[in-house]
């Protein structure tokens, strides 16, 4: 199972076998389309937590979103929003936007919209969002997606402070369709040939703007012109967001780990066989949370996990939820690498009995030497190591770049490196949050790599790294 | 050949009228008619390369009457809207009060004259339509055909007249006729009232008994109920109030000075332009018009960026030349100065129309609105919004015809004023858009200024695929 339904694999076939190069556009909406939701919602939200809101400005807001939901108009609420902004710090706005875009907006893009943006971007087709959003909102995303252009509302900037009003009409329906299509005459598009996404009933303009348009998870009166109109509907799958029964469920996944700790543990002061013990304290603390939230692995390529240890074995980091299910993978005889500062952490504590990490006192480089020269030795000696490469968690899927320890260890001990790709760990459990949703977790072990040496580490590295790369974007069948 | 397609085709004249009764909307515009300002006429002009023999002519349209029993039938109303309408055969039928020949000496002159015809009401009592030869040309002759909306629409009257005309230039012997149908029970306006309330007397329990049910079910789900009410509120409201205001320099609008222009555009450039801005021909029409009031706006000094426009929607799929349609107003790009971007934003605004769910609101009111005395049907009318200009385009006949040895090189169809300054109707004759402009000669300053404008409407959209193409 690649995870992508059959109707997105088949929109990204057609997309394939279509037209390649600049020529073609591909114009993405934002809100609904490429993330699920109203980042203006959010901001909005941020607003009110912050008590920047009068009760004025709140009512005013609220009676200009109800006339526009019954048939007045509805861009003039954004216009009520831009106008309480005059006086704000344009870069205050933009740095509000990429903290939000992390706490919150990136947990919200649609994996199945990323795959969509990636084939028109393997395709070298010309992607841009357009949207009625303003660039503090789109940036980020259009960042993370590794889109180029915008096509968006633009606000007036005078002297670092927005003065309320907008540069130009709002890009919201017929204004959309008209950016665009400007858009296409400067950056010579032929739209005719391209691609446009949106979700909005004012989206119909901007989507006959193109010769594929595609209704993406529409508005209900989007649905019914689509049927109309003969146009094609995607439905894609929204990100999980955390249901009380899945809140449930973790806290459920929790007791399960300290359950499996605390018998594995128990199980080798009975036997005496303390490292047989934490073994089944692995298997335990790992498998019986993950049936308790409902997550399952799927994995190819399984046999390669064992015909290479001991290893070291690197996965992409997304999610907290990477940790037990690579040790769900792994199973026995490894460890990992932590800082010093986590010994004592009370999260990681019962974890760090069952897996005695090799900490590394960051700040004394002397000392970091000494523990990785006893980590190299405890690897030659069976147990393997596993690391995140990327050294953080991502605040989406894309990749980070890989930092070189890992591969440093692997020539020192002189094992392989086993590569993990993991998918999808960041949808069951976002970045900042402490639930964890029921799905299919999609593991890819990729081919093992044997004698690493400093002489061509770097060029093996980035070698890995676009393999990693590659199999994200089109995930082996 | 082309005498099996003619004997094909008018077997499908014949079989053309159906149903005795009026339709809902046909009924509301009947019932809501106030000539001229509220008016349901459409006038075509056809030019002829020559003065057809007149007796001929006559034969060929007696012959056309026969064969459409509709051309000599009338309308009778019952007393009291509790029936629809009803077509009955009129006994007193001369075709010497419908048909007539006159001389003029120019096509201004003719023009003129159309207009003046277009503007006299019909006799309600007698069957709808009013056809004038012009002779005396100086380049053959025009024959001008007024015909009311509840016998045909002007989609129907192209039809109609495509389907008469003949596709040689000689005389057909022994054309057929319509079938000697037993002709409707003479109808009665007392009688007609009569049944209609006998038949609402019947069906009331079981009316009252549906109602209640419905409330029933609206009550189990009141959310849903508000809701959907809601939806389709809020989509009415966008449809009468959201399109842009009417244009100054397009009023003040009186509706009683009528004045036709007529304009051709070669067909395949048009389609052209409308394919390069991912449009229809409608589209394509629409941009056109809005082409030409731009400069003429320009002109005037008057700085608009959009004027609303009435264009025909269909109900069942885009695109698709099926026989739902809805009226509705866009607001029309005027400031748009290419001619491919312009088609392109048009099509945007008339496709957006598709999601309004209200769209078919005044068919959806019409069988409603007929239950009540006319001037509340005339005032649903009038409350609907009023565009500055209403564009429509219309299959005409895909070859040149004849009618009684003329060729036909023209057809023009020259649409009401309810409340527009404009209708602008674009009907497809072999190569050619025919344009027909009906202005209301109130609205506009200088008519003149206006025509050459709209000219050079065509001529900027003709050019856009000469520069491109060659």
């Amino acid at each position: 199972m690649s995870g992508l339904s059959d109707e997105v694999l088949a929109a990204i076939d057609a997309i394939e076998a279509g037209p390649q190069g600049p020529t073609v556009g591909a114009f993405f909406d934002l809100d609904g389309t490429l993330v699920a939701g109203y980042t203006a919602a959010t901001f909005y939200g941020d607003r009110l937590k912050g008590r920047d809101v009068s009760p004025a400005e709140f009512l005013r807001t609220v009676v200009t979103a109800v006339d526009g939901e019954l048939g007045g108009d509805p861009t003039r609420i954004a216009h009520v929003a831009f106008s309480a902004m005059r006086g704000e710090s344009e870069e205050a706005f933009a740095d509000l936007g990429e903290r939000l875009f992390r706490s919150k907006i990136a947990g919200t893009i649609r994996r199945e919209s990323r795959a969509l943006v990636m084939a028109h971007q393997r395709a070298g087709h010309t992607v841009a969002v357009a949207s009625a959003a303003t660039k503090y909102q789109i940036a980020p995303v259009a960042r993370d997606l590794g889109v180029e252009h915008l096509v968006c509302t633009r606000l007036v900037v005078e002297d670092g402070q927005f003065t309320g009003a907008t540069d130009g009409p709002m890009l919201w329906g017929r204004h959309k369709a008209s950016g665009v299509r400007a858009f296409a005459r400067e950056h010579d598009v032929d739209l005719s040939a391209s691609y446009a996404y949106g979700n909005g009933y004012e989206d119909v303009a901007f989507l006959s703007s193109v010769g594929n348009p595609t209704a993406l998870n529409p508005h209900r009166d989007l649905r019914s012109a689509a049927a109309r109109l003969g146009w094609p509907v995607l439905d894609l799958s929204d990100p999980v967001g955390g249901s009380l029964i899945a809140a449930g469920r973790t806290a459920a996944a929790l007791a399960g780990m300290n359950t499996g700790v605390v018998a594995g543990l128990s199980l080798g002061l009975l036997t005496g066989n303390l490292k047989e013990g934490r073994n089944t304290a692995i298997k335990l603390a790992t498998s019986l949370p993950m049936t308790l939230a409902g997550v399952r692995l799927n994995v190819l390529n399984r046999e390669r996990l064992w015909t290479h240890r001991p290893a070291i074995f690197v996965a992409n980091h997304q999610s907290a939820l990477d940790i037990p299910v690579l040790g769900n993978l792994l199973e026995r005889d490894f460890t990992i690498v932590a800082k010093k500062e986590a010994r004592w952490d009370p999260r990681t504590f019962v974890g760090s009995i069952v897996i005695d990490p090799a900490y590394i006192d960051r700040g004394d480089s002397e000392s970091a030497r000494a523990t990785l020269d006893g980590v190299a030795e405890r690897i030659r000696s069976g147990t393997s190591l596993m690391i995140f490469p990327e050294g953080t968690r991502s605040a989406t899927p894309v990749l980070g770049p890989f930092r070189k320890g890992a591969f440093h260890l692997a020539a020192q001990a002189g094992v392989p490196v086993v590569p993990v790709v993991l998918r999808n760990t960041g949808e069951l459990m976002r970045r900042s949050s402490f639930v964890l949703n029921p799905g299919v977790v999609d593991v890819c072990v990729l081919e093992p790599e044997t004698d690493w040496s400093t002489d061509d580490m770097s060029e093996r590295i980035a070698a890995l790294h676009t393999k990693f790369e590659e199999t994200l974007a089109r995930w082996p069948a | 050949m082309s005498k099996s397609e003619d004997f094909e085709r008018w077997g499908g004249a014949a079989a053309w009228t159906s149903g005795i009764e009026l339709t809902p909307m046909q009924t509301l515009m009947w019932r809501a008619e106030r000539h001229p300002v509220q008016s349901s006429t459409s006038t075509v002009i056809l030019d002829l390369d020559r003065a057809p023999d007149w007796k001929r002519f006559v034969a060929a349209t007696e012959w056309g009457t026969g064969l459409v029993r509709r051309l000599r039938q009338r309308v009778v109303d019952p007393v009291v809207p509790t029936a629809a309408p009803t077509w009955a055969d009129d006994p007193t039928f001369d075709l010497g009060y419908h048909l007539r020949r006159e001389l003029v000496s120019s096509r201004e002159e003719m023009l003129a004259q159309a207009a003046q015809i277009a503007l006299r009401p019909f006799d309600r009592s007698r069957p709808l339509w009013e056809g004038v030869l012009f002779e005396g040309l100086p380049d053959g002759a025009a024959y001008v055909l007024k015909i009311h909306h509840a016998l045909a629409d002007p989609l129907g009257t192209v039809q109609l007249l495509s389907m008469l005309q003949s596709g040689k230039r000689a005389h057909t012997a022994r054309k057929p006729v319509g079938d000697e149908v037993a002709a409707p029970a003479a109808a009665e306006p007392v009688d007609l009232a009569v049944s209609g309330l006998r038949t609402d007397v019947a069906t009331l329990p079981e009316a009252a008994l549906s109602a209640l049910r419905r409330a029933g079910v609206a009550a189990t789900r009141p959310q849903a109920v508000l809701a959907s009410t809601l939806r389709y509120g809020a989509s009415v409201r966008r449809l009468v109030t959201q399109a842009a205001p009417a244009s100054p320099e397009l009023s003040p609008r009186t509706g009683k000075m009528w004045s036709f222009l007529t304009l051709d555009a070669p067909l395949e450039q048009l389609r052209a332009v409308a394919k390069q801005g991912g449009g229809t021909l409608d589209d394509a029409a629409v941009a056109l018009v809005l082409g030409g009031l731009r400069r003429y706006h320009e002109r005037r000094g008057g700085a608009v960026r959009e004027i609303p426009v009435g264009v025909r929607v269909s109900l069942a799929r885009a695109d698709d030349l099926g026989n739902r349609f809805a009226g509705a107003i866009i607001s029309g790009p005027i400031a748009i100065e290419d001619p491919v971007d312009r088609v392109a934003a048009v099509r945007g605004e008339v496709l957006s129309l598709h999601t309004e769910r209200a769209l078919e609101v005044l068919e959806a009111a019409a069988p409603l609105l007929n239950r009540m005395p006319a001037f509340v049907g005339a005032g649903a009318l009038q409350t609907a919004a009023v565009p500055d200009a209403f564009v429509l385009t219309l299959p005409g006949p895909p070859r040149r015809r004849y009618m009684a040895g003329a060729e036909v090189q023209g057809m023009y169809v020259l649409g009401p004023l309810p409340g527009a300054a404009l209708t602008v109707c674009l009907v497809t004759v072999g190569d050619t858009a025919c344009i027909g402009v009906n202005v209301d000669a109130s609205a506009v300053a200088d008519l003149r200024e206006l025509e050459e404008c709209l000219v050079e409407g065509v001529e900027e959209m003709i050019s856009v695929t000469a520069s491109t193409s060659g």
